[in-house]
């Protein structure tokens, strides 16, 4: 075999290309997977796409689905936007031929009889929490099928299990809940395949990048992930996030409605609707987007009226739209609670984007910082992500780069100061400072044009072997807006990428996700694979291992 | 519950068979099990507990059927609902069956859509059917000088609603003709999402429309030749254009341009002498767009190994400018939003809520940016059984007809089950006895409910039910059924009964039924040609927190004072088994050696059932 192989690699470069693209075709079965092997293997998947077969193949789009905790979005690929989006709540959770829902109206809207837990008050509209040891993973395959039958029947008109699946999923998912995930759609449907993209890379894709540091300020939490040449570098998460804010406007709304005094309602405890809460927050949820209180926005004295808390059929009343901005407010920024005070878990946001930078190496840094992508329900609150950037360059100014700072070390700065000021005469510092940095400009300044030339060249060659480096925008803080997760994935389904991960059905029922290999990276040789799914020998969960 | 009292719900018994998870096995090993119900994690009294656990490692059907469990909801459908797969002679129900799609329509104009259109036209209705977009009510094409009261059918024509009488002048537009309203909404859409960019905007149409490979070569060339020559020069001054605020589609659209001409142009590299013969979709050149590996150093090594080791391939570069689809966020960021959100005009309502945003571009946050949207078509569906790939239903294609091909329902295999209230016969007057009312049945007191099974097979049944003695959850009712053995008659001709009753005395008069005294153990109620009718005794439980409640230990418990949502319904989990002897079906009868015609086959069917009796009274 190996004398055979060169032999062909000759005649490629004299046979016209259809030709002994064929010629591989039907030579590769019986090769073996030899390193020289692999060009040709790449070649029988160019072959095949642009074969007729393959154009059949490409009429059954791949349908791409985004789960989160509260949504599921779903469509085709190659659409701009879902063709849904649809929610899990109490109602979705109602027995079939149970129309309380449409009898009294949905539940949700009208103050609760009593009032509940916080956490309580959020726990029927989330489809699974990452915290698996109260949450019954029957349940939650429940709830899975039951959405995505219904959005197979009412909105993609498409059967189910007939086309390749693509889900966007959070890069971290606890192994258990994505064994159910998995094991419900392959056992309900037949589902060929299916192939998870992180959402944090997807999210950068749809903005058009390569690298960026993606916010998702999403329910449960908060992530950053810092995504450099497509791949994810590092990821931070905190618990500040939709979610808190919901309750935190919640509790707002439960003062609100109630006649006693704000202090006897402290308990964490929440009367009002979860869904007329969700309404208010979507709606009227706003950050001042200045660091300081009282910016030039909008007047304090402003009041917007909203439903009533205690009747928002009916009655309306007053709130001063400045109040509105103080859940957000407390919940993201966490203003008056010292770094040192929140634990790991529970940076606010700022703090949270600043440390996934710091710990990033200073190129990936430089790049990610002016790529800084805001996705998640969060992130439409206006004014917040404009406050979020000016406070992470507030604490730029403040800290720099470097991650040492503290009481000590301040205080041994300004004895070393003061030791330097001590030691040396301030007039020989300065001057030799100021005469060094002028001669600096004096010697560069005529040099631009004569080594223009020079500079030319370089700049040349730079841009024959890679275009972009010469005007890529680095070390400036900057926001880039992204379609979204969705979007993106279906971006890439349409490119035809195949993902890193994707999960074929008999292989899957056989060992479930055991039968992923460890490695993290699969040999070359599978991904060069193209459409040809047969010849994967093993599958790996890559990042979700 | 939603239902009226008293109303019975079928389990399906696919509910019993989880889904097997091949690595589910080690997991559950490895930690403990939770429990089922994480609401009620104090359920059961003490003593219950140890065997509770022992339980759980045996086999799931061995536990009470518990239908407040929050699973249960999926599982339990309303008997009419279900249907029957006769191969697999078992209880279907919609997550046990396969769907196939017969054919689309538009729920509004009832046209069937092919299906070559369906996706072309985004799942929804070409016609003019649109929906409100703040209400959902259909809109109806009218002309202006209707509206204003003239009765001219000329002019310019607008969409508005009749409920909420929102039209389409609120968001400024207005269409030339009656007719083929969707392209013209569609092309003004499509002009205000990309009000100065008209040039992108006709290319990326292009990309999307294409579908040769061939054609879209052309193009290519076209745009990156003209990206050349317009992009880098903005590329140098980007931070000076101001962004145009392209539309997510229209982003979208430009963004899917820009990868696949950087995929070209990375695939058609000089180190690859193969490359440039080959398509820009491959998948193998694509590959690079997630991650760079040295394959293209080894191609170079293989075919020009003698020559100097090329430069490296080109690599993909990030979008640069907006018309390739980067959107850098505005200076003044929502200031503007915020203040349209505090300003007194806008209001509530003046804002879309999320019902209205979900099925709108995911831009749309005020009331004025909400855009009418055709109608979601709906199909017509085929079912199968998962298992068999029996069909089970198939409905006529014509959207008009109502009627089916096929269809197995449930109900013409399991004996329908309905429940009445036994008003008993006080010992003073015979006739007035008050019926108990089911929406505040007093704790404590016993109430007789009668349970009639009506067998729509032509074969007798015999029925055997078995409940709980007390019902699983907190309100702990005493259920007892008076005679859980008994036989119901087949399905035979209408006449048989008449003709028999003819000489008989009249048995089946529910007005009679209640001068047969009182309910006895192990005695049928009543019983007619294909029904029988037996009595179930319930003692209601006491609500945890009323006054009621006899020491019972759960109001020790803080918190668990409060009921759940629906806790004081009484329902009734009971296990029903039936048994009958069916005829042999034809190619059974063929692959036994000939027997006889009306040779038997034994059939049994098991499944949960839930009855809901009624309300508890919070207090006596």
């Amino acid at each position: 075999m190996a004398t055979s192989t060169p032999s062909t690699g000759d005649n490629k470069r004299t046979m016209p290309a259809t030709s002994n693209l064929r010629h591989s075709q039907s030579a590769r079965p019986s090769s073996p997977h030899t390193p020289q092997q692999q060009p040709r293997s790449g070649n029988a998947s160019f072959a095949s796409s642009t074969s007729p077969g393959s154009s059949f193949r490409n009429e059954d789009d791949a349908i791409i689905f985004e789960i989160g905790t509260r949504w599921i979005r779903a469509g085709f690929e190659g659409n701009g936007s879902p063709a849904c989006t649809v929610g899990f709540g109490p109602e979705e959770m109602r027995r079939v031929g149970d129309y309380r829902g449409w009898i009294q109206g949905a539940s949700g809207v009208g103050p609760l009889p009593r009032p509940v837990n916080a956490e309580d008050w959020v726990r029927d509209y989330e489809l699974w929490r990452h915290d698996l040891r109260d949450l019954d993973l029957g349940l939650v395959e429940d709830k899975i099928e039951r959405a995505l039958r219904e959005t197979y029947n009412q909105h993609l008109l498409t059967d189910a299990g007939t086309s390749r699946l693509v889900l966007a999923l959070p890069s971290l998912m606890p192994h258990p809940l994505l064994s159910s995930l998995l094991s419900a759609l392959f056992s309900r449907w037949r589902f060929p395949s299916v192939t998870l993209l992180s959402s944090a890379t997807m999210s950068a894709t749809a903005a058009g990048l390569r690298s960026a540091l993606v916010v998702d300020i999403g329910w449960a939490e908060t992530t950053t992930t810092a995504i450099y040449e497509y791949r994810e570098v590092t990821t931070k998460r905190s618990t500040r996030a939709t979610k808190l804010l919901m309750q935190e406007m919640g509790r707002i709304l439960t003062v609100l409605g109630s006649d006693k005094a704000p202090e006897e309602a402290v308990k964490d405890e929440i009367s009002v609707g979860f869904t007329y809460c969700e309404e208010v927050t979507t709606r009227f949820a706003w950050c001042n987007p200045q660091v300081e209180a009282g910016g030039a926005v909008s007047g304090p004295d402003r009041t917007i009226s909203i439903p009533s808390p205690n009747n928002p059929d009916k009655d309306f009343c007053d709130i001063p739209f400045a109040q509105l901005s103080e859940p957000v407010e407390k919940v993201m920024f966490a203003p008056g609670v010292t770094e040192c005070e929140m634990d790991d878990e529970e940076k606010s946001i700022p703090v949270l984007v600043y440390n996934t930078l710091l710990t990033l190496p200073p190129d990936a840094r430089g790049t990610c910082m002016s790529r800084i992508v805001f996705v998640g329900g969060g992130s439409r609150i206006p004014g917040l992500r404009q406050r979020i950037l000016n406070e992470v360059s507030l604490l730029i100014d403040q800290h720099g780069w470097s991650p040492i700072r503290g009481k000590v070390l301040e205080r041994q700065r300004e004895r070393l100061e003061r030791m330097k000021i001590s030691s040396q005469t301030n007039e020989e510092a300065q001057p030799t400072n100021k005469s060094s940095a002028p001669s600096h400009d004096e010697g560069e300044k005529p040099d631009p044009s004569r080594e223009e030339p020079e500079i030319d060249f370089v700049e040349q060659k730079l841009r024959r072997q890679n275009k972009d480096t010469s005007v890529l925008v680095q070390g400036v803080l900057r926001e880039v807006e992204s379609l979204g997760a969705w979007a993106g994935a279906s971006l890439v389904t349409s490119l035809k990428i195949r993902g890193m991960v994707e999960i074929e059905r008999e292989k899957f029922l056989q060992h479930g996700l055991a039968g992923a290999t460890r490695e993290s990276e699969p040999p070359v040789p599978d991904r060069r694979s193209g459409l040809r799914a047969g010849d994967r020998s093993s599958w790996t969960l890559a990042g979700w291992a | 519950m939603s239902r009226p009292f008293p109303y019975t719900y079928i389990s399906c018994p696919c509910a019993d068979t989880p889904v097997p998870d091949p690595a589910r096995k080690r997991r559950s090993r490895g930690t403990p099990q939770k429990s089922p119900n994480p609401e009620q994690p104090n359920v059961d009294n003490e003593d219950k507990k140890p065997q509770e656990e022992e339980n759980e490692d045996e086999e799931e059907e061995e536990q009470t059927f518990d239908p407040r469990s929050p699973r249960s909801n999926f599982s339990l459908y309303p008997p009419e609902q279900l249907l029957y797969c006769e191969d697999c002679h078992q209880i279907k129900c919609p997550r046990c069956i396969t769907e196939e799609i017969v054919s689309w329509y538009c729920p509004n104009c009832l046209f069937e859509t092919p299906s070559s259109m369906v996706r072309s036209d985004g799942n929804r209705c070409g016609r003019n059917c649109f929906n409100c977009p703040t209400c959902t009510a259909p809109l109806a094409v009218s002309t202006i000088e209707n509206v204003t009261g003239n009765g001219s059918q000329q002019g310019p024509w607008v969409l508005s609603c009749g409920y909420c009488m929102w039209t389409t002048l609120d968001i400024g537009i207005k269409f030339d003709k009656p007719t083929n309203i969707r392209t013209q909404l569609q092309k003004m859409t499509d002009a205000t999402a990309t009000p100065s960019y008209d040039r992108s905007r006709q290319a990326s149409r292009t990309f999307g429309d294409l579908k040769s490979p061939l054609s879209s070569y052309a193009s290519i060339d076209e745009q990156s030749a003209s990206r050349e020559g317009s992009g880098e020069q903005s590329a140098t001054n980007e931070d000076t254009i101001p962004t145009p605020d392209l539309g997510t589609d229209a982003r979208f659209a430009a963004l899917k341009s820009f990868y696949r001409t950087q995929i070209s142009e990375t695939s058609t590299s000089p180190g690859d002498p193969l490359g440039s013969d080959l398509g820009f979709s491959s998948p193998g050149a694509l590959n690079r767009l997630m991650s760079l590996y040295a394959s293209s150093s080894r191609l170079s090594g293989l075919y020009g190994g003698n020559k100097k080791q090329k430069s490296k391939p080109p690599v993909m570069r990030e979008a640069l400018t907006s018309s390739e689809g980067l959107r850098i966020a505005p200076d003044n960021g929502d200031a503007d939003v915020i203040e349209r959100l505090g300003s007194q005009e806008c209001g509530w309502d003046g804002v879309a809520s999320i019902e209205q945003r979900q099925d709108q571009s995911p831009d749309v946050r005020f009331a004025d940016d909400l855009i009418p949207l055709p109608c979601l078509l709906r199909t017509k569906r085929a079912k199968r059984c998962k298992s068999c790939k029996h069909i089970l239903v198939k409905p006529e294609t014509k959207p008009q007809s109502t009627r089916f091909r096929i269809r197995l329902i449930a109900l013409s295999y399991i004996p329908l089950p309905t429940l009445r209230p036994l008003a008993l016969p006080s010992s003073s007057s015979m006739m007035s006895a008050p019926i108990p009312d089911l929406n505040s049945l007093p704790p404590l007191r016993p109430v007789h409910v009668l349970l009639t099974l009506k067998n729509h097979m032509f074969d007798p049944v015999r029925i055997t039910l078995a409940t709980p003695s007390v019902t699983p959850g907190r309100v702990a009712s005493k259920v007892t059924v008076l005679s859980p053995q008994f036989d119901i008659g087949a399905n035979s001709d209408v006449w048989d009964e008449a003709l028999q009753n003819a000489s008989a005395p009249v048995t089946g008069d529910p007005k009679l039924a209640t001068l047969r005294g009182v309910p006895e153990a192990g005695k049928v109620w009543d019983k007619g040609r294909n029904w029988t009718t037996v009595v179930l005794e319930v003692v209601p439980g006491t609500l945890p927190g009323s006054e009621a409640e006899g020491g019972n230990e759960v109001t020790a418990k803080d918190g668990t004072l409060a009921t759940q949502q629906d806790e004081d319904v009484l329902e009734i989990p009971v296990f029903v088994h039936m048994e009958w002897d069916a005829e042999a079906q034809l190619e059974q009868q063929n692959v036994g050696k000939a027997s006889k015609p009306d040779d038997l086959v034994a059939r049994e069917l098991a499944y949960w059932m839930v009855l809901g009796v009624g309300r508890i009274q919070a207090s006596l």
